[in-house]
């Protein structure tokens, strides 16, 4: 009876909803999240900048190996002292509503950023080295800064360009920009926040004119129905899936999940409070009570040789990422170091570096104390009490280090006082938190520097002067390979000098649907299906 | 007259509720710790400067209130400020206002967050509610009726199951049934089903909320099931229901006029209450299947926390609850006029 009652109301239903024609390629996209903001400058989660990089063009497009192409412009000229970029903007380029895109708007956009100290990330980061920026009447941008840098193209990579005609007339903090007018390969259909995104082709995309449709971005709050929803094919792609379904999806019907490097990486660390009495920001709020054994690099290179990485990522990763070395992870490319050799798990080795230091139990508590038998080797452990995986970590690495004679005294803090006790505070001993990461390196080599400690920025209060002028050789060298191995070098500096226990590089899962659309872009450095490299060129399966 | 003044005198204490609502409101945000600026940002790219300038952009740079700087920890500030110049005073004159603010996360304007989620939820819940107590009336009707019997056994075992059981869990039983049946699992309408014609956009929708709609029912209805049959059965013993039986009048005739009126009034108060409290306790289904309501609301929120949305939903959970409540006491003037307040 219940049966028959269902089938009737759906047959009632389907019949009120099926419309007529013949369904267009629209891609079903799923996804857990979704944009916080579509205005550029205010916006700050990934899920918007999936987004942007679909509606609007920037002057570079970030390749999923790393590397940058220029889109906007044909041409660009460097002035040999490094501060002026000459762009030279294609001709013909139309904003999604008809009007031309000339270097007027590139200028425009680029002030917009510049003059806005209130859009979180332009002043204090994308923008800073800006002097001017004028459009000349032969559609070209005349770009000077105020300091020769090496990384343009990062710079001005989320640097999207908005339609001037559109863009002086608003309130540029609060107007919401959902009609969204850009000039990118897709446009916005329709706009219903933390629901979903319809976008449509743009066409006459002057570099990659998509081949399907549609895309469609729909919010799933709860991950087992956007992995329930490509195993019966109401979506033909999801971004993301919890580690429990990967296998689960390996084996559903035309299914392929993908597993690599996410585009914007992640980084977990795991955090020693080093902080010296001399470095203390204590104008800034630092009380530093940090514990002094974890300033002793050989404690923490011991703690370091007592950790399973491997087994870290097997248990809590269901295997699904790599050992991670330092802050700057395997997804940056040819910015990190892979020639750096990671402290094997050792125990035998650690318990004889703590031995040879001093830190002996005396009073056989299978606890170390300090060689001064003045305080034991219990260290406060915190990690923000929104994190899915830290408390498994917290809790595997105190077992682990039980084996060294270190104890941790656990404890999960919301995520706002843990920042409080943070940074510039430096009132804790051990966290685990993470990073996002931008696909330039400085951002997060910036984070070990002496200079970040009262920003709130250094997490460890590490402090070292010969880092400190590589971070501002490498800001300034610019020429790629002399960059590059500064980076390197800083990297090995601070594994050296174990700042950091990075448990792991988590990699991202995705799946798509084998029998609607074929041509995804799997087999690049990074996996990123919702990128413009994939969303351009698939088609569906015929 | 007398009850006119009970009246007003009930209307009173909703709206000093509600005043202490939303006092309580403010302060119940402002003790938590931490600086909500810069909650949820691990961000090298975010520079203190910029929080900074979001502080002052939600206004969070000003005195929590004449006399304290800040409330966690408690900061004593100067209490000579210009009231108008403190978050507490702000926060009032835009209430007043119906200003709600702007959310911390999505920059918008707090007032339409939650004026699209409301109807939403009202939706939900209301075709949730209305089949629930259809369903639970008829039930009731029928065990307290045949007590005692197979059927009554059946009615009660039926009830209790599904009164029982956890909310998150049968909607994700659901889910998966649903999910292997064609139904739509996350959202409230196709997108892109707005420029269909008016009745498919419905049938549309009907399809998203035939499994929300479907797990409200379930968990609901078992609740008024045992309400109805044991208040019914109550009445049913009394004396005036043997003599109406005496005088020989039949089954429906009893039911409808002596019993079920009588019967009615435990069932409103907890319809009553529920329907307050629903308003944010649709929270797990809405989660589940992704339901744009205002549960869903809530829990992205405190995720965030983005505390103007929270503050948004609080008052307007708490008005809801409180003229819930209101409502139920003149419906009991109506339903049993010896209902006299006072």
């Amino acid at each position: 009876m219940k049966q028959k009652l269902f089938y009737l109301f759906v047959l009632a239903a389907l019949l009120l909803s099926s419309c007529g024609g013949s369904a267009p390629a629209a891609v079903k996209v799923g996804w857990a999240g979704s944009p916080d903001s579509l205005n550029p400058g205010m916006a700050i989660l990934t899920e918007s900048y999936t987004i942007f990089e679909l509606v609007y063009d920037s002057m570079y497009e970030l390749n999923l190996d790393g590397s940058f192409t220029l889109t906007l412009a044909e041409s660009v000229e460097r002035s040999d002292d490094g501060l002026v970029y000459t762009y030279k903007i294609r001709d013909g380029i139309k904003w999604h509503d008809g009007k031309p895109l000339t270097a007027e708007d590139i200028a425009f956009s680029y002030n917009l950023y510049k003059d806005t100290p209130e859009y979180p990330y332009m002043n204090g980061y994308y923008t800073p080295y800006f002097e001017t920026i004028e459009a000349t009447a032969n559609n070209e941008v005349i770009l000077t800064l105020n300091e020769a840098i090496p990384n343009i193209e990062s710079q001005l990579v989320f640097l999207y360009v908005l339609p001037k005609h559109i863009w002086e007339g608003v309130d540029k903090l609060e107007y919401e920009n959902v009609e969204m007018v850009g000039s990118g390969p897709f446009k916005m259909a329709e706009y219903a926040q933390n629901e979903f995104i319809r976008l449509t082709a743009n066409k006459e995309h002057f570099a990659t004119p998509p081949k399907v449709n549609e895309v469609i971005f729909q919010t799933f709050e709860n991950q087992d129905a956007l992995v329930q929803a490509i195993k019966t094919g109401q979506l033909d792609m999801i971004t993301e899936m919890p580690n429990t379904a990967v296998e689960t999806l390996k084996n559903a019907e035309n299914v392929e999940v993908v597993v690599g490097s996410p585009l914007a990486p992640d980084v977990a660390d795991i955090i020693f409070n080093q902080t010296e009495d001399e470095n203390c920001p204590k104008d800034d709020g630092g009380v530093c009570t940090g514990h002094p054994a974890l300033r002793d690099r050989d404690v923490r290179l011991a703690m370091a040789h007592a950790t399973d990485k491997q087994k870290l990522i097997d248990v809590i990763l269901l295997g699904l990422g790599a050992p991670g070395l330092t802050l700057i992870p395997d997804g940056l490319g040819v910015w990190y170091n892979d020639s750096i050799k990671d402290y094997e798990y050792d125990v035998a080795k650690a318990n004889k570096i703590l031995d040879d230091a001093g830190y002996l139990d005396t009073d056989g508590d299978k606890i170390r104390e300090m060689p001064d038998g003045s305080r034991p080797l219990t260290f406060r452990m915190s990690w923000p009490s929104d994190s899915l995986t830290s408390p498994r970590m917290a809790e595997m690495l105190s077992e682990m280090w039980a084996e060294i004679g270190v104890t941790l005294e656990m404890q999960a803090v919301d995520p706002d006082a843990l920042t409080a006790l943070c940074c510039p505070a430096f009132d804790f001993d051990m966290m685990i938190w993470g990073w996002g990461s931008d696909p330039d390196p400085s951002a997060l080599l910036y984070v070990y520097t002496t200079e970040a400690i009262p920003t709130g920025s250094s997490e460890t209060g590490y402090s070292n002067p010969a880092y400190d002028d590589l971070y501002a050789k490498q800001q300034t060298a610019l020429d790629f390979n002399e960059r590059k191995d500064i980076v390197w070098e800083m990297q090995k500096i601070v594994h050296d000098d174990v700042v950091y226990i990075i448990p792991w590089y988590a990699q991202s899962t995705q799946a798509f649907r084998t029998d609607r659309f074929t041509g995804w872009i799997t087999d690049q450095a990074k996996v990123e299906l919702a990128d413009v490299t994939s969303l351009t060129v698939i088609e569906p399966v015929k | 007259m007398n009850r006119t003044r009970a009246l007003l005198k009930k209307a009173a204490w909703s709206l000093f509720t509600i005043l202490f609502v939303i006092v309580l409101n403010f302060f119940l945000f402002r003790v938590l710790p931490g600086d909500p600026a810069r909650a949820g940002i691990r961000d090298p790219r975010l520079k203190k400067e910029a929080v900074e300038m979001l502080r002052v952009r939600f206004g969070l740079d000003k005195p929590v209130i004449n006399c304290f700087e800040s409330l966690n920890p408690i900061k004593v500030g100067s209490c000579t400020v210009n009231p108008m110049e403190t978050q507490f005073f702000i926060y009032a004159r835009n209430l007043l206002q119906g200003e709600l603010g702007f959310s911390y996360h999505t920059n918008r304007p707090v007032g339409d967050i939650l004026a699209e989620r409301l109807w939403n939820t009202v939706l939900l819940i209301g075709a949730g509610q209305i089949l629930s107590i259809i369903i639970g009336v008829i039930f009731g009707v029928f065990a307290a009726w045949k007590a005692r019997t197979t059927v009554d056994f059946a009615a009660v075992i039926t009830s209790l199951v599904a009164w029982s059981l956890p909310t998150f869990w049968l909607a994700i039983i659901l889910l998966f049934w649903g999910s292997n049946n064609g139904l739509p699992l996350a959202g409230k309408a196709t997108p892109g089903a707005s420029s269909l014609p008016f009745l498919q956009q419905w049938g549309d929708i009907a399809l998203h909320m035939f499994l929300p709609t479907l797990t409200y029912t379930i968990v609901y209805m078992g609740e008024y099931t045992l309400i109805m049959r044991s208040s019914l059965m109550d009445v049913l013993s009394e004396d005036y229901i043997l003599t109406a039986k005496a005088k020989g009048l039949s089954a429906v005739q009893i039911l409808k006029d002596h019993a079920l009126k009588n019967a009615m009034l435990p069932l409103v108060t907890v319809i009553a209450i529920n329907l307050g409290f629903t308003v944010a306790g649709a929270i797990q289904i809405e989660t589940v299947f992704s339901w744009p309501g205002l549960g869903l609301s809530i829990t992205e929120a405190v995720g965030r926390r983005d505390f103007p949305v929270l503050q948004g939903a609080f008052i307007l959970i708490a008005v809801a609850v409180i003229i819930a409540n209101f409502l139920a006491d003149l419906t009991y003037n109506y339903l049993d006029p010896r209902v006299e307040t006072e």
